[in-house]
C-alpha cells in the first residue's frame, strides 16, 4: 500500500469482492418476487389437413392446425432482475404408442412490462405433425400455456399461466375447401 | 539536474509513496466506503426496481473512491517517518 500500485491493487480486490457479492444478492432477491400471474387459453378450433412431407415428397402425413386466444396479465412477472420473458404454448397428448408428447406450437418473447398484458389471437407457428404421420387415433390434447422467465443474473425460472381444463380431440383429417 | 536526477524525480512520482499513517487511513476508506457503496447501490436499485440504478451507484461511487485514494495526496503524508539520528561509530584502534 505503499505506492500507487498497491492502492488500485486493494481498491479492485475489495470492489470485485463487492460486485461479486452484489450480483449473488440480486440474485437471491429473485425468489422474493413470487408472482404467479393467470390467464386464459382457449382452442377456438383444431383442423386436420392432409399434406405431403416437405422431404419425402410421396409420403403423406396429417398437420394440425390449431387457432387460439389467449389473455394474460403478465405484468407481475417483471421485477427488477427480469431480462425476457419466454412464452409457449404446447400441446400435451399421449399418442397410440404410448410416448407423452409435449409439442411447442407457439412462442413469444416478450421483453417490456408495456407488452405484458396480453390478448392474443394466433395459430400454431411451428408444423404440428404427429411421429406415426397421422393424428386419426391420437388422443384429445390438453393445450397450455407456460412462462420461461430470464433473469439478468439468477437462475431461470419456469410456470404454467393456463390450461385447457377439458382436452380437445383432433378432427378427422379433411382436405381444405 | 542531470539526467539521473530527472529520471529519479518521475520516478519517485508516478510511485506515489505515502506514509504508514497515510497508509492505515486509506485502506479504512476504501473498506468502508466500498462496503457501504455496495449496500446502498442494492438498497436503492431494489426500491426504485431498478438494475441500471445498482450499478451507476456502485460505478460512480467507485470512480469517487479512487479519486480520493489511489493518488498521494498530502493528506496522507502528514505523519513522515522520524528517524533515529545516525550513530557515530566509534574507531576501536584510536583507543
Amino acid at each position: 500500500m505503499h505506492s500507487i500500485y498497491a492502492r488500485v491493487n486493494n481498491v479492485s480486490a475489495l470492489l470485485s469482492t463487492c460486485t461479486m457479492c452484489l450480483l449473488a444478492a440480486i440474485a437471491l432477491s429473485s425468489f422474493l418476487f413470487t408472482a404467479s400471474p393467470q390467464g386464459s387459453l382457449d382452442i377456438a378450433s383444431v383442423q386436420v389437413v392432409p399434406g405431403n412431407a416437405r422431404r419425402y415428397r410421396n409420403k403423406q402425413q396429417e398437420f394440425a392446425f390449431v387457432n387460439f386466444n389467449i389473455t394474460a396479465d403478465l405484468t407481475p412477472l417483471f421485477n427488477w432482475n427480469t431480462k425476457q420473458l419466454f412464452l409457449y404454448v404446447g400441446a400435451e397428448y399421449t399418442n397410440r404408442q404410448g410416448a407423452a408428447n409435449d409439442v411447442v406450437i407457439w412462442d413469444k418473447i416478450i421483453r417490456r412490462k408495456e407488452d405484458a398484458n396480453l390478448t392474443i389471437t394466433g395459430r400454431n407457428k411451428y408444423v404440428f405433425r404427429e411421429h406415426s404421420s397421422s393424428f386419426k387415433k391420437a388422443p384429445p390434447a390438453h393445450y397450455t400455456l407456460k412462462y420461461n422467465l430470464m433473469p439478468y443474473v439468477g437462475a431461470l425460472t419456469y410456470g404454467e399461466i393456463a390450461r385447457t381444463t377439458e382436452p380437445v380431440p383432433f378432427p378427422e383429417s379433411r382436405e381444405i375447401s | 539536474m542531470s539526467l539521473a536526477d530527472v529520471k529519479a524525480y518521475i520516478l519517485e512520482a508516478v510511485e506515489g509513496k505515502i506514509d504508514f499513517e497515510g497508509q492505515k487511513q486509506a485502506e479504512y476508506i476504501t473498506r468502508v466506503a466500498l462496503i457501504a457503496a455496495t449496500i446502498l447501490a442494492f438498497a436503492v436499485g431494489f426500491i426504485l426496481q431498478s438494475l441500471q440504478v445498482t450499478f451507476v451507484i456502485l460505478g460512480v461511487s467507485s470512480l469517487a473512491l479512487g479519486l480520493a485514494v489511489i493518488p498521494p495526496w498530502p493528506v496522507y503524508n502528514r505523519h513522515p517517518v522520524a528517524f533515529l539520528p545516525a550513530k557515530v561509530e566509534k574507531d576501536s584502534k584510536s583507543q
